[in-house]
């Protein structure tokens, strides 16, 4: 199974990890878009359709929690499914994003199945 | 203070092994005294304090390249000090969150620094032996001002 995929995060090599997760994961032929932070992605969003944004959380100009607020408020973009990957577990975090849109949440550190069955889920169907 | 020496050994052990693929050899005297690279962050929140990463230069070449996928030789310094940042941010994150799972906390983006900053006495440190060389990482938590210190149980 291929997707169309968003990697937002301000850390290139953690962009390049993730990818290169993905692309491990039985991903093969997926398409990757990369953003630094929110703004940028919100930019992408709006030239590039994508299947599935994976977005960290503390990121300069346009962090993750208000990345996600404008996405749900926008009525062309809400319907993404939002996975966050993050290295805060606090509950109380989780539940707020989650209040706010976010489909999936996935704590850093992750094994590569972690991943893997976490976008399962999120995009509802096992990958070959 | 021992509950955060376990809790910081736990945390460099998971963040070691999940994403960089990399079992630690044990405990280590500290860094080898040759070039490293120190990454530095803060917390605010509950708790705060700042948290400081060391590692051996060789070392933090071997974890980047198993990060990237990549040979040793082939990656940039760039790339080394980017990693020993994340690495840096994921043990604290990691280390935090164990010890306050439900209390709110930010982290600041860790930047490398030339030395290390210096912190409390009642600092906790950890240092660990890899195949390529040591890290060492060192967590200050300060104390609340307006309740016991004991309020959180270390």
């Amino acid at each position: 199974m291929a997707y169309r995929v968003l990697i937002v995060d301000d850390s290139a090599v953690m962009r390049t990890f993730v990818q290169r997760v993905i692309e491990l994961s039985g991903f093969e032929g997926s398409v990757y878009f990369q953003a630094s932070n929110g703004r940028e992605a919100l930019e992408v969003l709006r030239k590039e359709w994508v299947d599935v944004v994976l977005t960290d959380i503390n990121m300069p100009e346009v962090d993750g929690e208000e990345f996600i607020r404008r996405l749900a408020a926008d009525d062309m973009l809400k319907s993404i499914p939002v996975v966050v990957m993050s290295t805060d577990a606090t509950i109380s975090r989780i539940d707020r994003l989650r209040a706010l849109g976010a489909r999936g949440y996935i704590t850093k550190p992750f094994r590569p199945e972690d991943l893997r069955a976490e976008l399962e889920r999120t995009l509802g169907a096992p990958c070959a | 203070m021992l509950e955060v020496d376990r809790v910081l050994r736990e945390s460099v052990d998971e963040v070691l092994e999940k994403m960089f693929f990399i079992r630690s050899l044990g405990d280590s005297a500290g860094a080898s005294g040759g070039p490293e690279l120190i990454a530095h962050l803060t917390f605010e929140g509950r708790p705060a304090g700042s948290f400081t990463l060391r590692a051996d230069v060789s070392a933090a070449r071997s974890i980047t390249a198993d990060f990237l996928g990549a040979e040793d030789v082939d990656v940039a310094d760039e790339q080394v000090g980017e990693v020993i940042c994340e690495l840096a941010n994921m043990i604290c994150g990691s280390a935090l969150s164990r010890i306050e799972s439900d209390f709110d906390f930010r982290l600041t983006s860790p930047v490398l620094v030339p030395a290390p900053p210096a912190v409390r006495r009642a600092a906790v440190s950890r240092a660990i032996e890899l195949f390529n060389g040591a890290i060492a990482v060192t967590m200050n938590i300060e104390e609340p001002a307006c309740s016991p210190a004991a309020e959180y149980a270390f």
